[in-house]
């Protein structure tokens, strides 16, 4: 019974072994850079990670439905180019705002669309967001065809203040992991990983597949969204067609570290955080250890290899000593 | 509320295979009805359409009077109507409370799944098996870790979470031990007498006649009738269940003689589904082994290949051999045509030279001899009768006749001594399967072993002068000389009892 019931705890927390795993490698960092937790250091790392975390939650709610979404990092770009077309320094908060609930309804719309085509027409996620990832970047270069932009100036040094002593990244993440305690206990998520489980059994269940399959896309398109205005805040609205390309493989890597299972079905969005900050703690240590300059992406990349087999290097040794 | 369905003239196509071409039932509150037929008789397709699976092609469904049309499984649920599929339906990494649940869980407010209502709930179904089940069956505990026959009762217990006003059971039996079938059956009773219609599919006679009121017995797709069970026999369902028409093939191959070399014997082997078999075979002998699907067939010759753990003896021309590995089994000259081609015995997408080189690489050398190997190919391809249009051309641009050709061509060309068919001819032409025929004759006359497993009474009863009969996993009988007839087959795959009387 004991043992059944720890056993239940760590499959249905996937993110435990993350967790130590971030532990020791803060631990690690903390001995190459001593002011780690400094607030100021803290508050700098966490607000240029906040996107990437929000990324990877939209990510892991498509991986845990059975998906995966190759567009998130063109969608970015585009919302960027999108959001700094329409704010200067100049706009009054209403077109501010107005332009922050477009940016989130286009973000939508073009999971809408992914979502459609993966559930409806049954194309591969994986074919299907990279073409998409290709519509996304070419109207992102329309729009911003050269480097620029720029949002008030109050608003990007809100951004970079912590709040009662506590960096505002905190408060985004603590906002997050209610709003999926909330979001775990509906009938929804009992659908979502129903599906991503087992498709089949889920649909003879008179789960709606299809639909549920949609709104994952939707979600990791609002995520986008989101990932794309604390983007522009942390660098005052400065852009470029090309600004989120490279944070869909960081996304898909951080869900991975988290403990998710990319076949789909279990995990949650809290590894996917813990996972972004993996990622990013190894890119310090890497940076604080005096690693050659030219050796960085190479040790980086070997490093979070390692961390990826690390489950199944474990479960090989097991299963050679014999359970 | 009382019940009554009426499936009238259902028909269902796969493609071009006709599942049920007249599906006919009759069924109202109160009643048990077991629906029984042989192996591709369609019973497990009509369930799912009464149930909202899959859409019928043709034909009627009438709901107390009223015709309907379910388009999903929850729209048959929205009417009482639910399964215990063959094929589990459960979800693995939610709980057992998660999978009941799942798609009715009870809200606080239309909206947060209630978990306690949840768990008390499942508690009350579980205790309906209490006493035949292990502790681990718990509300909370992963359905991927408990065994077959508790997920089995889970899948049971999902069906009885909507109440359902007919349930349809689809061999619910299959895995389930003596006290849970027992349990299971004073169940049936209760639910019975409190108003509820019982679809019941099995394959053992004797609890069609435990627990059923009526058999709907249906046979290549069609339903040939409904007979009471307190006035009909084991022998009178068996003989609706098979064509009196049909006459076995006259390509019978000679009865092997008592002083053939001993190729392979087999004792007490156990493994997968397979218990307790024990069998010998002589060169140049075709062993058929018949039953319904699903019995231990295949995994009797995925042991006997080293492709699953097994116990038991087994012994090879005389050397007792224990193989952990397919290659083992294939240095001793066995080869193994797996049932499923396309997923375990081609590579779809390489050649045809490609896929009969596949385990004899090593034949032509470190630097592949090409020629010898062309050669080779060439040969066995015409030996065959294969049709291609070169040797380079994709298999999967074959007909399914000629890729079994492939399949089969692959494991002769290195010119097996014992070889293990599973369902050779499914899926195959008539005149593939005649060609077929030929040449398990021309292989056994060369001294060739065959271990020979066939979903098609016919070809068994028509081929081979000695047919093992399994059922779960044991062999029920063996038939040889005047007992290879269909109704003996049949009787024994259903584990009728009265096998001896002649009806």
């Amino acid at each position: 019974m004991k043992s059944l019931n720890l056993q239940r705890v760590f499959a249905r927390n996937t993110y435990l072994i993350s967790f130590i795993l971030l532990v020791i490698v803060l631990g690690i960092n903390y001995i190459v850079q001593n002011n780690v937790f400094e607030l100021r250091v803290l508050n700098n790392n966490l607000r240029t990670l906040l996107p990437l975390i929000l990324l990877a939650v939209g990510q892991s709610i498509v991986v845990i439905g059975g998906g995966l979404d190759l567009s998130v990092g063109t969608l970015v770009s585009m919302l960027s180019a999108l959001l700094v077309t329409w704010v200067t320094p100049d706009s009054t908060p209403d077109q501010i705002l107005l332009a922050v609930v477009l940016v989130c309804a286009a973000g939508m719309l073009a999971g809408l669309v992914n979502g459609l085509v993966v559930a409806y027409l049954r194309l591969q996620p994986m074919i299907t967001t990279y073409a998409t990832s290709f519509i996304f970047s070419g109207i992102a270069l329309l729009l911003l065809p050269r480097p620029g932009g720029s949002i008030p100036r109050d608003l990007s040094t809100f951004y970079r203040s912590p709040l009662l002593d506590i960096p505002l990244a905190f408060y985004a993440i603590a906002l997050l992991l209610l709003f999926w305690s909330v979001l775990r206990t509906t009938r929804y998520a009992q659908y979502l990983y129903a599906t991503g489980s087992s498709g089949a059994a889920a649909y003879a269940t008179g789960v709606p597949v299809r639909v549920v399959r949609v709104t994952t896309y939707v979600w990791s398109g609002l995520f986008a969204a989101l990932a794309s205005l604390t983007l522009m805040l942390s660098t005052g609205g400065a852009s470029q067609a090309n600004i989120g390309d490279d944070m869909t493989l960081d996304s898909i890597v951080a869900v991975v570290l988290g403990g998710t299972r990319l076949s789909g079905g279990q995990g949650g969005i809290a590894g996917a955080i813990i996972g972004v900050m993996i990622l990013r703690v190894i890119r310090n240590v890497i940076f604080f250890a005096a690693v050659p300059t030219w050796s960085q992406t190479l040790v980086n990349a070997l490093i979070i290899i390692a961390a990826l087999a690390g489950p199944g290097l474990i479960r090989l040794i097991r299963r050679s000593i014999g359970r | 509320m009382t019940l009554q369905l009426s499936v009238r003239s259902i028909v269902k196509r796969y493609g071009g295979v006709v599942a049920l071409r007249d599906g006919n039932l009759d069924i109202q509150s109160g009643e048990v009805i077991s629906l029984i037929g042989a192996n591709g008789s369609g019973k497990s397709t009509l369930s799912k359409i009464i149930t909202g699976v899959v859409a019928p092609n043709g034909g009627q469904l009438l709901l107390n009077g009223h015709p309907v049309h379910f388009s999903n499984p929850q729209a048959a649920r929205g009417r009482g109507i639910t399964a215990v599929y063959q094929e589990l339906s459960l979800v693995p990494d939610m709980t057992v409370a998660e999978n009941i649940w799942l798609a009715h869980e009870p809200l606080h407010l239309n909206f947060r799944v209630n978990r306690k209502a949840m768990r008390k709930n499942t508690e009350d179904l579980i205790a309906l098996f209490g006493g035949t089940i292990s502790e681990r069956l718990q509300p909370d505990t992963l359905v991927t870790a408990l065994p077959p026959d508790e997920r089995q009762i889970v899948e049971i217990l999902k069906a009885l979470s909507i109440d359902p006003q007919l349930l349809i059971l689809d061999e619910a039996t299959a895995s389930l031990d003596s006290s849970q079938v027992n349990r299971l059956f004073s169940l049936i009773k209760q639910w019975q007498a409190a108003g509820k219609a019982i679809i019941f599919i099995t394959h053992r006679m004797d609890e069609i006649f435990r627990i059923a009121d009526k058999a709907t017995v249906l046979r290549n797709g069609q339903s040939v009738g409904t007979v009471d069970i307190a006035s009909t026999s084991e022998r009178e369902i068996v003989n609706m269940m098979i064509e009196s028409a049909a006459t076995p093939d006259d390509i019978k191959i000679p009865v092997v003689s008592e002083d053939a070399p001993v190729r392979l014997a087999v004792q007490n082997l156990g493994g997968g589904r397979v218990e307790d078999v024990s069998f010998t075979l002589r060169d140049g002998e075709l062993l058929g082994l018949g039953g319904l699907h699903g019995q231990g067939q295949e995994d009797l010759l995925l042991a006997l290949f080293g492709a699953i753990p097994y116990t038991g003896s087994v012994k090879v021309s005389g050397k007792e051999v224990h193989y952990r590995h397919p290659r083992d089994a294939m240095n001793d000259d066995i080869a193994f045509v797996p049932g499923d081609r396309g997923r375990e015995g081609l590579l779809l997408v390489r050649s045809i030279i490609e896929n009969f080189q596949l385990p004899s690489w090593h034949k032509y050398g470190a630097l592949h001899n090409r020629d010898a190997a062309q050669r080779d190919a060439r040969a066995m391809a015409d030996d065959l009768q294969l049709v291609y249009a070169g040797m380079e051309t994709p298999v999967n641009s074959l007909s399914g006749g000629n890729a079994q050709k492939v399949v089969l061509g692959k494991w002769l060309l290195r010119q097996p001594k014992l070889l293990l068919l599973d369902d050779p001819t499914k899926g195959v032409d008539v005149g593939t399967k005649g060609e077929f025929y030929a040449l398990l004759k021309r292989l056994t006359e060369a001294g060739t072993a065959i271990l020979f497993y066939s979903s098609d009474d016919d070809e068994l009863l028509g081929l081979c002068n000695r047919v093992l009969v399994l059922q779960d996993g044991r062999v029920r009988d063996t038939l040889t000389g005047e007992r290879l007839t269909h109704s003996e087959l049949v009787a024994a795959s259903m584990g009728a009892t009265n096998n001896h009387e002649v009806a």
